[in-house]
């Protein structure tokens, strides 16, 4: 079986599905992407254009109605730990304790329990958790929960990591502080880095992390837009031409349509 | 003292002069009905009679044994006969009920488990739980009766009835309302069916468990006493209807008390059992 | 699994798309779940399999049943000979389910309403919940006797043994839903300018009534339990006398028939509370699960 080098590939996908009434919905028609290994992608779209749908077949929590997604060339059949997720609802296991979380995944795979506590207390450390590494999640507040399940799939040493608008119940400035967490985590220097996808609505948040951003409308991809910017990317790096031209483009796929014209006049 | 600590004390001192008023309105409708349905038994029988002359006629209950002989077979009533009357006989009701309630409980709890494991499943048997709810319990006693005939088996099977048609039930409502999103996340980790259901099921069923375990509880004690009532040879449900049968009100009173006393210890030990397995949990009180 | 629905699992084999969604789709429009009635099939059929295995002095067959529910329905010389009022299951049933008529609307109404006056009057609350903590919380299996005893075994105390328990269920239920109720509405009526008689009805009313009605469903399958408890304990007449008499001649297929008469009657009510409940509160929210 050729082995590709493509971390994660959507292959002619389309999911329908069937209302009470008898209706259709198509939720995606013929998408294809591809993605290589250590890229982080964004998929930004307005609400109901498909992208988590997109990303639950990339989970393996669904399967499409036609196409194949694979991953390094095997296609996927099923949620696994090689494809780790981190969702929109609070999935941190309110019944274990903070540290007993994080130790989850390495659980299911029957790593020794001091190895596991280690790993743990590593990433646990490095979302800036360790004060609370006892704790119940119900003393912890939301932008914690979202640091422990970070952690957990961090620690579970995936290689693609998988993100449905994790962050859109936080505040401003949790976001903007779990957004450094995120990317210094993908940064490590001890291993490779990891690939990853992140569905989102928020445009700034998709600049601020990706190195590609996917635009999908309709059930569609739409556009693809590669940002050479450097990270990390302050507020006056978004400031500049080429990020506000981007920008600018990708409200236009929203359909905020009176960016048409200050594109006009930036292009000059 | 701050307002709300005021209102508190109010409300405890109002709740405990209510108590007082139910105990002292008990002897005064004592002496308001002082009627008798058997010589020597008053129909409300006053505190007084039910701490004395009662308690001691509950010696009569002791069958003898144990290196102590029998009021039937001509010793005295006394406080020390009563006393291990009311022991033996607890403890024969203890002994099925407790028979009852873990067998039943564990029955439930595995077959509720095992039908959830597919959704077909939990629509399977939604129908058969629906008409096991709308079945009075303590209608069914004759069947049991006809079929197991007067035992102990019989009577703990009743019991295991009771709370295992509870406890399946709910277990079976508990899974299908446990988050999607744990179980999703779970299966991300690479958990296997088994750990699944070891590690994010169970936990989180638990806090619904706690009120169907409080309700089979409750159950298992009108179970017990009413297959007692159908003809067993010991336990309190024995006495209680002897003594019915032959008018003996004031006994049945001071029965009435003690069963009243041990359930209401059996749901505080539940509660505290259940406060200390969810400690995690969520809702604040 | 665990109730994710068919459109999200695994299909290899097209399976789904290709036979079970057009079928889903016709059976969706009829409204009915056929694994329900699968469920209720399998149960009779369990009732044929053990058949051959047990002996017809445990188990009667499903016609002898049938058929002793027809024979004894309106008037059979058996009953007669027992010396019942009732000569046959139709009288006895009709008695029991006017009791439990009775006994749920007085005692649900009195239940309701000083649940409902609790939950804003905590001077109520403390006063009632000592009592309905203490004597609601006796078995019925030994209040019962007493009540029984003291006020007679006729009718209207049967009647009061029943509402009494009804009535605490009742009471818990309202003072509860209204503690659940999420006070933004009672709020937001406020801002409004609204009254406190606007508030009781616009707002508490409504805004507890599905768990208030979803209490008395709840209370109405209890009480025909507690009804039969009353009538097995004391009657000298209806369904409990029968039942016992019944017992005594080892009469199993009869004792069947009376259950199952019992039970579908019980069954009968609880399908028609449920719809009629579901048509008044068709606006509540439900909440997400799997």
């Amino acid at each position: 079986m050729p082995t590709s080098s493509h971390a994660l590939e959507a292959i002619n996908v389309s999911r329908k599905y069937t209302r009470r009434d008898g209706s259709q919905i198509h939720a995606l028609t013929d998408v294809n992407i591809s993605i290589q290994e250590g890229e982080f992608v964004c998929i930004v779209g307005p609400s109901g254009c498909g992208k988590s749908t997109l990303l639950q077949l990339c989970a393996g929590l669904d399967s499409p109605t036609h196409g194949s997604i694979r991953t390094k060339g095997t296609p996927v059949s099923g949620p696994g730990p090689d494809r780790g997720v981190v969702f929109q609802k609070d999935s941190v296991f309110p019944w274990m304790s903070v540290l007993h979380n994080v130790e989850y995944g390495l659980r299911c795979r029957g790593v020794s329990a001091t190895e596991r506590e280690k790993v743990a207390k590593h990433y646990l450390h490095r979302v800036g958790l360790t004060d609370v590494v006892n704790a119940w999640p119900r003393e912890l507040s939301g932008g914690m929960l979202k640091r422990v399940a970070i952690a957990s799939v961090f620690a579970n040493g995936s290689d693609v990591l998988l993100l449905d608008e994790p962050f859109g119940a936080l505040d401003y400035v949790t976001r903007h502080k779990i957004h450094d967490v995120l990317l210094e985590l993908w940064n490590e220097s001890d291993r490779a880095k990891r690939t990853v996808l992140f569905v989102t609505h928020d445009v700034d948040e998709a600049l601020t992390l990706a190195d590609r951003i996917l635009v999908m409308r309709g059930g569609k991809v739409v556009d693809n837009l590669r940002i050479e910017h450097q990270r990390p990317r302050n507020d006056e790096a978004l400031a500049e031409p080429s990020m506000i031209a981007i920008k600018l483009t990708l409200l236009e796929h929203l359909g905020i349509g009176h960016a048409h014209r200050f594109l006009e006049g930036v292009k000059q | 003292m701050t307002l709300l600590a005021r209102a508190r004390n109010r409300d405890r001192l109002v709740a405990i002069s209510v108590f007082m008023a139910l105990i002292l309105g008990w002897q005064l409708l004592s002496y308001a009905f002082p009627q008798e349905i058997v010589p020597g038994v008053p129909m409300v029988p006053g505190w007084q009679i039910v701490f004395t002359t009662t308690l001691k006629s509950l010696s009569l209950y002791w069958p003898g044994g144990w290196g102590f002989g029998s009021v039937a077979a001509g010793e005295e009533q006394s406080y020390f006969y009563a006393f291990l009357a009311i022991v033996y006989h607890s403890g024969a009701t203890f002994l099925r009920l407790s028979v009852g309630f873990i067998c039943g409980g564990l029955v439930g709890l595995i077959l509720g488990l095992a039908i959830s494991w597919s959704p077909w499943g939990r629509r399977l048997v939604n129908l058969p739980i629906q008409f096991m709810r709308v079945l009075p319990l303590l209608a069914l006693i004759p069947l049991f009766q006809i079929w197991f005939g007067l035992s102990f088996v019989g009577e703990a099977t009743f019991v295991a009835y009771a709370v295992g048609a509870i406890v399946f039930a709910a277990v079976v409502n508990a899974v299908g309302n446990v988050q999607l999103v744990f179980i999703e996340n779970a299966r991300t980790f690479g958990a296997n069916r088994w750990y699944l259901y070891r590690t994010v099921i169970l936990p989180a069923i638990l806090p619904e468990m706690e009120a169907a375990v409080l309700l089979a509880l409750g159950a298992s004690w009108g179970a017990v006493l009413g297959a007692e009532f159908l003809g067993a040879q010991s336990g309190l449900g024995y006495i209680l209807v002897f003594s019915r049968d032959y008018g003996y009100l004031d006994r049945m009173f001071l029965i009435a008390l003690l069963v009243v006393l041990y359930a209401t210890f059996s749901y505080w030990l539940a509660m505290t059992v259940f406060a200390r397995i969810n400690r995690w949990n969520k809702v604040a009180r | 699994m665990f109730g994710i629905s068919k459109e999200r699992r695994l299909d290899h084999a097209g399976l789904t798309t290709r036979v079970i969604q057009p079928i889903r789709k016709i059976l969706l429009r009829m409204r009915f779940d056929p694994l329900s009635i699968a469920g209720l099939i399998l149960m009779i059929g369990g009732w044929f399999a053990l058949l051959p295995v047990t002996p017809r002095s445990a188990l009667p067959t499903p016609w002898g049943v049938m058929d002793a529910i027809v024979q004894k329905f309106w008037f059979h010389k058996t009953f007669a000979f027992y010396g019942l009022i009732d000569t046959g299951f139709f009288s006895a049933l009709v008695y029991t389910t006017q009791n439990v008529l009775i006994a749920v609307l007085v005692g649900g109404a009195i239940g309701i309403v000083t649940g409902l006056i609790a939950a804003r009057s905590s001077l109520v609350r403390a006063a009632l919940d000592p009592i309905v903590l203490t004597l609601g919380t006796i078995p019925i299996i030994i209040a019962a006797p007493f009540l029984l005893l003291w006020l007679g075994g006729n009718r209207a105390s049967a009647i009061c043994t029943v509402g009494f328990y009804v009535a605490v269920i009742l009471y818990t239920y309202a003072q509860r839903a209204v503690d659940n109720l999420n006070p933004t509405y009672e709020a937001a009526a406020r801002t409004f300018g609204a009254s406190r008689r606007s508030v009781l009805y616009d707002v508490l009313l409504p805004g507890t009534l599905p768990e208030i009605l979803g209490g008395i469903r709840i209370a109405l399958a209890g009480a025909w339990g507690l009804e039969a408890i009353v009538e097995l304990l004391a009657s000298q007449r209806r369904i409990g006398k029968l039942i016992r008499s019944i017992t005594t001649a080892s009469d199993i297929e009869s004792l069947f028939a009376a259950l199952l008469l019992l039970a579908l009657t019980a069954a009968v009510f609880d399908a028609i509370v449920a719809v009629l409940f579901a048509r008044i509160t068709r606006w509540r929210l439900r909440p997400e699960s799997n």
